[in-house]
């Protein structure tokens, strides 16, 4: 009894490290037709993702927390000798929950930028033809202003979250101009 | 280091500002523009002033011709030079360049005995003679007579480099040692390994020698070995992980330079200058051991050169004129170098005359900056000091002058996101003040725990720790004040300022540490849970979105690759004052989050020196150039005090504080006035218009200020 148990949980865990390394490693190859999507959940909802705009989804990495004018930043991660800010993607999204978010999917682009949430439901392929791209009325809800269309999967149509729109949000919030005038400092 | 070729850095720089010269020449022909006459002035002069340090006269000729040329074209719109002067131009340019390659060949080794020029007494120890090749044909550099009189200091950072390699080296040997025990380890381990194996023997084979008794004992001591030599290891790789820790502090801060490190060439300006004025002066520094990155220090050190040349030659007096005054025959020049938490602060003191206002004013009105008969206050003159074109040098001199050196100090004050400013003192003498954020900066912390939480304060700033018991941190974190030798300190525990999650609060605060911190002249207690040892640490500046709060300085990155909080001395003292005073007032202060301040004034330099001010006392600032501006952001945002310029263009100060008085949503604010006018029937002005305090700009006082500050904002 004991022997199987042993067996199956060592079996699960290297399950579980293969499915999040795949995850770790940059998407391989997108084609015209096809978008590759994580699908996630933040606050207990459900959106998606695209494979495209991050550089990497880590799980359980420390997040030291740092005090300061904005609730939705979680604290600081390090990453290969780079310290890293981590906000809290569904308090980005307009509703915050109590939970430590477990999750973390790194933006594409500079300065970085993590972006914390709750579960990793899974990585999709998702047919261009299943994206549904919404009018323009949803722009006016400032909540919404990450947001950008839905996409049509089994168990049920998600919201995308735009990463560089996200980023643009955190920008503001952090009152940092666009352009990264401190990088030239030495 | 720089000592053993004086010109190594010179060609470097020599040939950087040559290829900005000559790209600005050529731009300046095709397409003029008063920015490139601008720019090309201060290349040239920037090229003059390191010429001149380095003794090589004919190349500072050629940028003082330069210079020449330029100068009468300053003020035109768009420049108009005659095809002569820029052929001139291009010829002094390819002159110099000329000038500078010869610099670069091999130095010509044996029948160069190049005379020791004012490197101070002949020291033996390092240095073969300067391998300057004076260019053929050329006058050999004047040298100056007398010595240097300071050689103690010229040396100092190799000595320190050398010392910090020691310090590597002893901390490697240290961490080295600590691997003895590991390998004791090993051995015990394999001597237990035989022992199972041999009591696995025994019981498989079933010999009947082997009682139950007996395998019981020998399993027992097994374990108890067993668990002994865990104990032992776990010891070990905690020591060699904290020596690591310490291996690695020392070698990150190997990469960073002393400060001092640009001293020598400081004091070299000073005595050049001071020699070709014929005065005596004296040059200090202080605060050689603050390390920082080595591009941000030559930045400095480009800039610092126009700022201690012109303390020479526009603040020191005369001999007679300073005898006449009461004053030392010999001027001193102070140069002084500071960390303030995330900041450097570099500060260039001369006991001359300080800023000469009227003829600042007149300059000022004779180029129309400023219209004859305006109400300009000392502040706003220097403001146009520190914008250049304005210079207080009654004749324009070959050594400063122009303004041009004040340019330069706030070009790199810009580049480096930091901040230049001016305290006059007429009479006395004025301080140049130039504040640069560190991106990297090596020091000695504090490792502290509070509210599970790990943080790092900085080593210098605490002057002792204080173990507490239970019922005194209870007594103390109640009434947030602390005694402490007779003297009763402001008392923030961490845990509330870094707002940690109050776990097993439950139980109130157990026993604790109080860190008594000493900054800005003021002393506080910080409580935490306990002291977790000593580091050397490099410190980096936070990311760029992660606004944070002004206890918390910068960050550092620990074994095991995680970013640790390091706590901003200035921040920590500035919140528990705020926190105490809040406690002694009405405990719903407490608990209220500290208001920012709007800072609303027309001049850039104001609107920053007070916003550093402010900051290095831990408020956050707002800042707006209008009072138009201001009124919009007072109805943007909810503040706690506006602080406020009277001259400004569009609406005036008085009006302003009206205006936010007449508004229900804002009247509740306090309001400072600062201006240049000291008259009472401008302060009575100023109390009608509601305002609680009238601070002038031309006795501006930073004590004063925050007094005022804390007294209404609390």
């Amino acid at each position: 009894m004991t022997v199987r148990t042993g067996t199956v949980s060592r079996r699960l865990h290297r399950l579980r490290e293969d499915f999040d390394q795949s995850f770790a490693e940059p998407a391989r190859s997108h084609d015209e037709e096809h978008l590759e999507l994580l699908t996630i959940r933040a606050g207990g909802r459900p959106y998606a993702i695209r494979l495209s705009q991050t550089s990497g989804v880590h799980p359980d990495r420390p997040v030291t927390p740092l005090p300061g004018p904005q609730p939705a930043l979680l604290g600081l991660a390090g990453f290969a000798g780079a310290v890293v800010p981590v906000y809290d993607l569904a308090a980005l999204l307009g509703h915050p929950v109590a939970d430590v978010p477990r999750w973390l999917v790194l933006a594409a682009g500079t300065p970085q930028l993590g972006l914390a949430f709750h579960t990793l439901d899974g990585h999709v392929r998702a047919a261009a033809s299943d994206i549904i791209r919404e009018s323009g009325d949803e722009a006016r809800d400032g909540r919404r202003g990450s947001l950008r269309g839905l996409v049509d999967l089994p168990g049920g149509s998600r919201p995308i979250i735009d990463i560089p729109a996200t980023r643009a949000l955190v920008h503001t919030l952090a009152g940092h101009a666009q352009a990264g005038d401190e990088e030239n400092a030495p | 280091m720089a000592d053993r070729d004086p010109l190594r850095y010179f060609r470097i720089e020599a040939r950087e500002l040559i290829d900005q010269i000559s790209a600005g020449v050529l731009d300046l022909d095709q397409q003029p523009g008063t920015d490139q006459v601008a720019r090309l002035l201060r290349f040239a002069h920037t090229l003059k002033g390191a010429a001149r340090v380095v003794k090589q006269q004919e190349i500072a000729d050629r940028a003082h011709e330069f210079e020449e040329v330029l100068v009468p074209h300053r003020d035109e719109s768009p420049p108009a030079l005659p095809a002569d002067e820029m052929r001139e131009l291009l010829r002094l340019n390819d002159e110099i360049a000329g000038f500078v390659d010869a610099l670069s060949g091999p130095p010509k080794a044996a029948p160069d005995p190049a005379p020791p020029r004012d490197l101070g007494p002949p020291k033996p120890v390092i240095a073969p003679p300067p391998p300057v090749a004076p260019t053929p044909g050329a006058e050999p550099a004047p040298v100056p007579a007398a010595p240097i009189d300071e050689p103690a200091a010229d040396r100092a950072p190799e000595r320190a480099a050398t010392a910090d390699l020691d310090e590597l080296l002893d901390a490697i040997g240290e961490a080295s040692s600590r691997i003895a025990p590991l390998r004791d380890g090993g051995r015990t381990l394999a001597k237990l390994h035989r022992t199972v194996e041999h009591l696995g023997d025994r019981m498989r084979v079933g010999r009947t020698t082997v009682t139950d008794a007996a395998a019981r004992t020998a399993v027992r001591r097994l374990a108890g070995e067993l668990g002994a030599l865990g104990r032992r290891l776990t010891d070990a790789v905690d020591q060699v992980e904290r020596e690591l820790d310490e291996v690695r502090g020392r070698a990150e801060g190997l990469r960073l330079v002393p400060a001092g490190s640009i001293f020598t060439a400081l004091r070299r300006a000073v005595r050049d200058a001071a020699d070709a004025e014929g005065k005596r002066v004296r040059f200090q520094a202080t605060g050689a051991d603050v390390r920082m990155g080595p591009n941000l220090l030559n930045l400095i050190n480009g800039a610092f050169l126009h700022v201690v040349r012109n303390a020479v030659v526009h603040g020191i007096e005369a001999e007679d004129q300073r005898l006449a005054a009461g004053k030392p025959a010999e001027g001193t020049v102070t140069v002084h170098v500071e960390r303030r938490g995330r900041y450097a602060e570099f500060r260039c003191t001369d006991d001359g005359r300080g800023f000469d206002l009227a003829a600042l004013r007149r300059t000022a009105e004779e180029r129309g900056l400023l219209l004859p008969g305006a109400d300009a206050g000392p502040q706003a003159l220097i403001d146009l000091a520190l914008h250049g074109g304005i210079s207080t040098a009654p004749g324009v001199t070959e050594v400063a002058g122009r303004g041009i050196g004040m340019d330069v100090a706030r070009d790199v004050a810009l580049q480096l996101g930091g901040e230049v400013s001016i305290d006059n003192r007429p009479g006395h003498g004025a301080t140049v003040r130039l504040v640069v954020p560190l991106t990297l900066l090596s020091m000695n912390g504090l490792i502290v725990e509070a509210g599970g939480t790990t943080a790092t304060m900085p080593l210098d700033a605490v002057r002792r720790c204080v173990r507490l018991a239970a019922d005194e941190m209870t007594a103390a974190t109640a009434t947030a004040r602390l005694a402490h030798e007779g003297e009763v300190l402001p008392f923030l525990p961490l845990a509330g300022a870094l707002h940690a999650v109050p776990d097993e609060d439950g139980a109130g605060p157990g026993s604790g540490v109080a860190v008594v911190l000493a900054a800005d002249r003021d002393t506080v207690a910080i409580g935490v849970d306990r002291l977790a040892g000593i580091t050397t640490l490099v410190a980096r500046p936070l990311p760029d979105l992660a606004p944070a709060a002004p206890v918390i300085a910068s960050v550092s990155i620990d074994l095991d690759g995680n970013p640790r909080l390091v706590l901003d001395a200035h921040g920590l003292v500035a919140e528990a004052r705020q926190e105490s005073a809040a406690a002694r007032g009405d405990t719903a202060a407490a608990t209220r989050p500290k208001l920012p301040i709007l800072v609303v004034d027309d001049s850039l330099t104001t609107r920053m020196l007070e916003r550093s001010i402010l900051e290095s006392a831990g408020y956050e600032v707002d800042l707006a150039a209008s009072g138009e501006e201001g009124l919009d952001r007072a109805r943007s945002r909810e503040y706690g005090l506006y602080l406020s310029d009277i001259d400004m263009p569009g609406i005036d100060g008085f009006t302003f504080v009206a205006r936010t008085k007449a508004d229900p949503q804002l009247a509740h604010v306090p309001a400072i006035l600062v201006s240049s006018r000291a008259s009472a029937e401008d302060k009575r002005r100023g109390t009608e218009a509601g305002a609680a305090a009238y601070v002038i700009k031309g006795e501006f006082n930073q004590e004063e200020l925050l007094a005022h500050i804390r007294r209404l904002i609390l």
